[in-house]
């Protein structure tokens, strides 16, 4: 079967630190896949490297069969990039910000209005988009980039803590459309994130990272069952202890 | 009352001083530029002096009585390499300037030596005149320095001999052109508000674009906003060009804004002073429309290599406040031309000075400038070849910064570099 994500072996070192230490997963067409471990174990710096930003040091990383060292320009084309850290341009209004970007996706006028009607009902953000995002809070930033990276339905979302700053019923919006998404535009999502009940609700399988590599891999269910845990958050404190 | 003010301070000198690029910018900029622009200028002035040692003097002396004599070794004891040539007209004599490598010509009228007697016997009150010829090169703040010291030797002479004897007629060439009755120091004085405004507009021009173009990379640094910009379906030399323009258009449109204000400012001294006769306009001292489009490319490339640079620089700052000062380092190389050639022309400078200024794209577009006023235009349009070929080096270096990954992670390069130099000094200590 084709893979939407492949990682083989992957290796990443800055300096004296080596990030990723043998990193290996493959991500299934149309699932959503989760990377989750402690702060520093390296689910950045892998998401990074699947999105063409960073240069994996050794090992090998397909996206839909493309190699993002050999063919970034292509993997760029069928993926959007959600960074962990993320900022809009502070003078432009959200709904510019959202036509700047849907102008490098959008093949006609009309596709374009419909990336952008599409990001408004994502965010939520209704009238406001029509200020300028300097005036936003920190969590109406967080949904005008979310729903940046979904508007234009890609063939792979990699979401980097999506719902990062986000009040509770933000989160839950956030995740329900990213489900809607994956199942009614054949969306893959490939994201990482802290809180495990997200986890747990909204991703297929996941993968738990530490210290730059996988130490447990499946669908939640197995892995509760697997840890004889009641929930993810049990399953990480084990596994992260015992590794 | 400004309770907890010290805490405050305290708080933000450890923030700007632990910068180590506010620190370079601030402090040592300063400390390193001033001393070398004495230095720099010094040599200039000792260059100047020299210059003038060397001074060659063509004297046409149609009088040959013995006042003439005495007059013209007068001049030759004070080191005045003094040539005298015997023609028949004007134009012959200034004509043979060049081959004795002369900027002043020094004509004694017939009747000279008879009339310096007179006056020496109390006869007259007339003296007696020389007409000194001086040639305007458009060099720079020390132009007329050799119609002076005419001047001022002519003043001791007189007052070795009698009170005035002998009095001074100024002339001046300009392009091989004689202008009678015209002071050298007057056309000098008005190519002087030039000569000094025009290097001063290029400076605030550059550094103003350098700004504008860090700026631009660096906002996208500090408001995360480049991260997601490098995974779009765009090519990342578009990404660069996109900044390139951007910066270029409104630099342009500075230059632009520059050259009609240059242009009108030129124009405003046409016709100015009649009384004394001095055109720039009619003297031919004002650019040709090919002048100005000359002037206007060169900029225009400097421009860019800043711009290229800038982006390059700011792409190892983490946000606008350190691109600000990354880019201070380039300003030296803006400034020292720009107050350099303001003083004085290239050619007066030593020989390593030269080469040091030339090797500088930033001082090509006032070199052009000068150069076109000058009417050289091959002159400028070997600056522009130079400035090109090193805005495409540095263009290069831009694109291939851009490729790669190093846009995102070279700061932290010099944060390892700072952990490397720290562990160095603590094993040292
Ligand atoms: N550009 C970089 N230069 C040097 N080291 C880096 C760089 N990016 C990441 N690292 C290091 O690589 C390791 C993994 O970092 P990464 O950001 O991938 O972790 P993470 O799992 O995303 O953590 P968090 O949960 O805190 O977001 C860390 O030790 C980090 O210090
Ligand atoms: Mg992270």
């Amino acid at each position: 079967m084709d893979y939407a994500v492949r990682v083989e072996e992957l290796r990443k070192v800055f300096g004296d630190v080596q990030a990723l230490n043998g990193l290996s997963f493959s991500v299934d067409k149309g699932e959503i896949f989760g990377l989750i471990g402690p702060n520093g174990a390296g689910k950045t710096t892998a998401l990074r490297i699947v999105s063409t930003l960073l240069l994996p040091t050794s090992g090998k990383v397909e996206v839909f069969g493309l190699d993002v060292v050999e063919q970034p320009e292509e993997v760029r084309k069928v993926l959007t990039y959600l960074p962990e850290e993320a900022g809009a341009y502070p003078n432009l209004s959200g709904r510019e910000y959202l036509e700047f970007m849907a102008k490098f996706k959008a093949r006609d006028k009309h596709e374009l209005k419909e990336f952008v009607e599409e990001a408004a009902v994502i965010s939520g953000l209704g009238e406001r988009l029509k200020d300028k995002v300097k005036t936003y809070s920190k969590g109406m930033k967080r949904r005008l980039l979310v729903a940046r990276a979904l508007m234009t339905k890609p063939r792979l979302a990699v979401l980097d803590e999506p719902t990062s700053g986000l009040d509770v019923l933000h989160s839950y919006h956030v995740r329900e459309i990213i489900k809607r998404y994956v199942k009614k535009h054949e969306v893959t999502v490939l994201l990482s994130s802290h809180n495990m009940l997200e986890v747990e609700y909204l991703c297929d399988r996941v993968a738990l990272l530490n210290k730059g590599r996988i130490i447990a891999e499946g669908a939640p269910e197995e892995l509760k069952e697997k840890f004889e845990s009641a929930n993810l958050e049990e399953v990480f404190a084990k596994v992260v202890k015992i590794a | 009352m400004l309770k907890g003010i010290g805490n405050l301070v305290l708080k933000e000198l450890k923030e700007l001083m632990r910068d180590p690029k506010i620190l370079l910018g601030m402090v040592l900029m300063p400390l390193l530029m001033f001393p070398l622009m004495g230095t720099i200028i010094g040599a200039s002035m000792e260059a100047t002096k020299e210059k003038l040692a060397e001074m060659h003097v063509l004297v046409w002396d149609k009088d040959c009585g013995s006042y003439a004599k005495n007059f013209t070794e007068y001049l030759r004891s004070y080191g005045i390499r003094v040539h005298e040539v015997d023609v028949s007209k004007l134009s012959e004599a200034v004509a043979l300037m060049p081959d004795y490598n002369a900027t002043l010509l020094i004509e004694i009228p017939n009747g000279f030596s008879e009339n310096v007697s007179r006056v020496i016997e109390g006869n007259t009150t007339v003296s007696a005149k020389v007409e000194v010829y001086g040639v305007f090169s458009g060099s720079g703040m020390f132009e007329e320095v050799g119609v002076s010291m005419v001047d001022a030797l002519v003043e001791s002479y007189n007052r070795q001999k009698a009170p005035n004897p002998v009095g001074v007629e100024k002339n001046t060439i300009v392009k091989g052109e004689i202008l009678e009755g015209i002071d050298p120091g007057t056309v000098s004085g008005l190519m002087m508000a030039q000569s000094i405004t025009m290097p001063l507009t290029i400076m605030m021009l550059l550094t103003f674009a350098m700004q504008i173009a860090a700026t631009s990379v660096a906002m996208e640094k500090e408001e995360k906003t480049l991260e997601t910009l490098l995974t779009l379906p765009i090519g990342r030399f578009t990404i660069l060009a996109g900044k390139l323009a951007g910066s270029t258009i409104v630099a342009a449109v500075g230059a632009l804004a520059y050259l009609v204000g240059f242009q009108y400012y030129m124009s405003s001294f046409t016709g100015m002073i009649p009384a004394e006769g001095v055109d720039l306009a009619a003297l031919g001292l004002v650019p040709s429309m090919l002048g100005y489009v000359l002037i206007g490319i060169s900029l225009f490339v400097s421009l860019l290599s800043a711009l290229a640079l800038a982006i390059i620089l700011s792409a190892f700052a983490e946000n606008v406040r350190s691109a600000q000062s990354l880019i201070g380092f380039v300003y030296p190389l803006i400034f020292l031309p720009s107050f350099l050639l303001m003083y004085m022309d290239i050619s007066m400078l030593p020989l390593s000075l030269q080469i040091l200024i030339l090797a500088i794209p930033y001082s090509h577009p006032i070199l052009a400038s000068k150069a076109v006023i000058m009417g050289n235009l091959s002159t400028a349009v070997l600056s522009i070849i130079y400035v090109s070929a090193f805005t495409v080096v540095i263009l290069y270096a831009a694109a291939k910064l851009f490729a790669t990954e190093k846009i995102l992670t070279v700061k932290l390069r010099m944060k390892k570099l700072k952990i490397k130099w720290k562990r160095k000094a603590s094993t040292e200590s």
